[in-house]
């Protein structure tokens, strides 16, 4: 196999398993600018996933799926944000209370409307539309890279971009970050940090829920938790993105390469395959390790 | 003449405690005049300016500006009415610029969804140019001082139109010359026909600047005055209803045997051009309080960090009882008898949430466990009834510290550290913030200190402090010691000043 022939297809992939960890990412950014540590993506994600493939299933429409999948996870965000920043729960517990809630309440409702706390298999439901331009395609290496893939994955780059616009050009960003970095400055001026930290979190209601339904529609099908740790890698993503939007894109385009190699690999390296498998989880341990070594021969 | 503002019959009660924190507070405030407001702490005049500025709502009263009723229900509310307030404790937001702190909540906007930078920095820059400010809009806060800090909030309320500026305790934490700009800005404020509101506990400043004062005790208003018909003393009389001695005799000078030493000690950092600390020499020994003074940003800082153990040097050595202890762990140092007061009393030297009980067994907990390896509470509470009775503080032991005023945080730390104290202790910055009576206290506990043999070293930014309690002073300017000599009559705040500036260097060329 020619060295062009094996990479294309990884990196090809890679792009389209980002996606999930991408939209996490840049949703859980949005309350950690706000001052929050957001430990609830995961949770968020299972929602979002479970939602929009019984929604879009039972409506025949992806479209009306997926918004009532993010609907659902906007609301389960919005009780997570309002009991932890208006009822001043600790974050943590919160937190790992809606992760909890997540995979209980996936499980329970799957039981009792489909009868099985397995997967639960869609086959009537239409494939993602892909975005397809034939003249692009014939572009050597990138054309084959960039396109062909289904549209959350260009939506989540127009959504990167448009955080970047939000955080750093418009006064909402202005008061975000102000908020996360000294709420009394807020108070002091007359706004509310607390609004602008649920913001933050409907935020990331928003994203995970599109997150969500990437994975489910996607496959055409929803396996128990299939959120599978990606809210906490994209909490790694997020940090070793530099918490901005393209440090982000670039961060979560590394663990897309990992698991997209780890998949490729399994077919035909003689290495076990759990290590292989374990290898997106031991970039996260690598990058943390490598990330905080950085930083501290900065301060030095 | 009429009044400008007024505030009538202003009561507020804070709900777990049941502390009136104002009590039927009525204030008048004329028109272009700057209004001292003094008391101790916790006498409630941060609250009282809290309801002018709509942070709080009063239980009951009311505000009235030229003679119509307000009802102020946020800050917005008061900015609308012109009424603006410049915190105690800085309000900015460190990452960004000056235009942009400035700005924010009131942006100026672009094609209506857009913050507009370049429009926010050139209004900002009308403000500064106006007002005759040193500052430019396109700085981080987190590169600007203590003091240009200060004109940033007061911008941020010019640009705001306040016509009304209130000021909390805004020399607390400047240097001398940054005082005298500020006080050179309040003026030129009042020729363009604004009023000031401003808090202090420097009476020295009330004398030099206002026009008239109200005196604050115990949440009631005891007194209002032309500054001309009074003086210092029977300000601080009317704030404490007794009269406060001033002058400190300083007694004898006793042994002298060298306890803490440091040689040559330096930190430098990477990217930085000049070290932060740059040869640091210099002894304390026992019965000596040595003072060590410079203008905020010149090593105070790092050199705090550096005897309390919790910075690293790059060189030189530290000898405790000549014995080497250059980098040794804090707890090593604790262990050797180190007694601290920090200057940040907030974050370091307490735990805001714990009890005052808890507090004051912070250093020394091991001495209150049972043989189980519980904690006797008993014990617990015999010592702290003891130490709050022995040093005066204002406040029950089972409360958490947060709620006490800063005075009687101090004094809380200043009973846990002192009543452990071997042969040395580090006091930064132990009367930032705080009123005469309880900065006097603390210069008492000092000087008993140097009484009893120990060896006090003192970081003080505050010339006067340095001048009263040291025996021996140095001065810092970028990280050197730029003087260091016994205190004496030729030793005066110019000659410190002209040190602070870096005017005069003793140590250039000797190394
Ligand atoms: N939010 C609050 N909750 C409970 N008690 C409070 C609160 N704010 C202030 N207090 C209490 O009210 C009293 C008055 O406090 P205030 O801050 O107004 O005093 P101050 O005169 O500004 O003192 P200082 O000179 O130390 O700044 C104090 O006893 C304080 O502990
Ligand atoms: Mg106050």
């Amino acid at each position: 196999m020619s060295s062009e022939g094996f990479s294309i297809p990884i990196i090809h992939n890679s792009i389209s398993i980002m996606t999930p960890f991408l939209l996490a990412a840049i949703g859980g950014l949005m309350t950690e600018l706000s001052g929050m540590l957001n430990i609830a993506l995961e949770g968020l994600i299972l929602i979002g996933a479970f939602f929009s493939v019984i929604f879009a299933a039972a409506t025949g429409s992806l479209l009306l799926g997926i918004l009532l999948g993010i609907l659902m996870t906007i609301l389960v965000s919005w009780v997570f944000g309002a009991i932890t920043i208006y009822l001043k729960a600790n974050v943590f517990i919160t937190g790992l209370a809606t992760n909890l809630l997540a995979s209980g309440l996936t499980a329970v409702l799957s039981f009792h409307i489909f009868g099985t706390k397995g997967v639960l298999m869609f086959e009537e439901l239409p494939p993602l539309p892909s975005l397809n331009v034939p003249p692009l395609h014939k572009i050597p290496v990138l054309g084959d890279i960039f396109f062909g893939h289904n549209v959350f994955v260009y939506m989540s780059w127009i959504i990167v971009v448009i955080a970047w616009f939000a955080i750093y050009r418009t006064p909402f960003g202005f008061r975000l970050r102000g908020t996360g970095s000294n709420p009394k400055a807020m108070i002091a001026i007359g706004l509310n940090p607390q609004n602008y930290q649920m913001l933050g979190i409907l935020i990331s209601g928003f994203t995970c829920g599109l997150a969500g339904a990437v994975l489910t529609l996607n496959l055409g099908a929803y396996v128990p938790h299939i959120s599978s740790g990606r809210g906490w890698i994209a909490l790694v993503v997020i940090y070793l993105g530099g918490k901005t939007p393209f440090g982000i894109l670039g961060a979560a385009f590394v663990f897309g390469l990992a698991e997209s190699f780890s998949n490729y690999a399994q077919g035909f390296i003689d290495i076990p395959a759990d290590f292989i498998l374990a290898f997106p989880y031991i970039i996260t341990a690598a990058a943390m390790v490598i990330m905080s070594i950085v930083q501290n021969r900065n301060e030095d | 003449m009429e009044s400008y503002l007024s505030m009538k019959n202003i009561s507020k009660t804070f709900g777990v405690t049941g502390l009136k924190a104002n009590d039927n507070v009525t204030l008048d405030v004329r028109r272009g005049e700057i209004h001292a407001l003094v008391g101790e702490n916790g006498a409630g005049k941060t609250t009282l300016m809290n309801i002018l500025y709509g942070i709080m709502q009063p239980d009951s009263g009311t505000i009235s500006l030229n003679g119509k009723e307000l009802k102020i229900l946020n800050p917005i509310a008061a900015n609308k009415a012109g009424i603006g307030m410049v915190h105690q404790h800085s309000r900015l937001v460190n990452e960004f610029t000056v235009a942009q702190n400035v700005v924010l909540g009131a942006e100026p906007k672009k094609a209506a969804i857009f913050f507009d930078n370049r429009k926010a920095e050139a209004e900002v820059a009308a403000v500064i140019e106006k007002n005759r400010f040193h500052i430019s809009p396109e700085m981080k806060i987190s590169e600007i001082s203590v003091g240009q800090m200060q004109q940033v909030e007061i911008i941020k309320m010019l640009y705001r139109k306040a016509e009304l500026l209130i000021l909390d305790e805004p020399t607390s934490i400047l240097t001398e010359q940054e005082i005298q700009r500020l006080f050179d800005t309040l003026r030129e404020l009042i020729k363009r026909g604004k009023t000031v509101i401003l808090i202090t506990h420097k009476l020295s400043e009330v004398k030099d600047i206002s026009d008239r004062i109200t005196v604050m005790r115990k949440g009631r208003i005891v007194s209002v005055k032309d500054t001309a018909d009074v003086d210092e003393r029977e300000i601080s009389k009317m704030m404490v209803g007794k009269s406060v001695i001033f002058d400190f005799a300083k007694g004898e000078e006793g042994c002298r045997e060298t306890v803490l030493s440091l040689e040559k000690v330096s930190i430098r950092k990477k990217r930085q051009g000049h070290p932060i600390l740059d040869n640091i020499s210099f002894n304390a020994s026992s019965c000596e309080i040595v003072g060590i003074t410079g203008v905020a940003g010149n090593g105070l800082t790092e050199l705090e960090d550096v005897i309390a153990g919790l910075q690293k040097i790059s060189s030189g050595s530290i000898y405790h009882n000549d014995e080497d202890i250059t980098n040794i762990s804090p707890k090593a140092l604790r262990e050797r008898g180190l007694a601290y007061v920090p200057t940040d009393r907030l974050k370091r030297g307490s735990s805001l949430d714990t009890s005052v009980k808890e507090n004051l067994i912070l250093t020394s907990h091991h001495d209150f466990m049972k043989r189980c390896g519980v904690f006797d509470d008993n014990k617990i509470s015999e010592h702290s009834r003891r130490l709050i009775s022995e040093y005066k503080i204002d406040g029950h032991s089972d409360v958490p510290i947060g709620t006490l005023s800063g005075g009687n945080i101090q004094k809380v730390i200043l009973a846990r550290e002192l009543d452990n104290v071997k042969d040395f202790v580090l006091f930064s910055e132990p009367t930032w913030g705080l009123d005469v009576a309880s900065s006097e206290f603390i210069y008492e506990k000092m000087l008993e200190m140097r009484a009893r043999g120990v060896a006090v070293v003192l970081i003080s930014s505050n010339i006067d402090e340095i001048l009263t309690l040291a025996d021996t002073i140095f001065v810092m300017y970028r990280g050197r010691l730029v003087a260091g000599r016994a205190s004496g009559p030729d030793l005066t705040r110019e000659v410190i000043g002209e040190y602070m500036l870096g005017l005069k260097d003793d140590f250039r060329g000797e190394e």
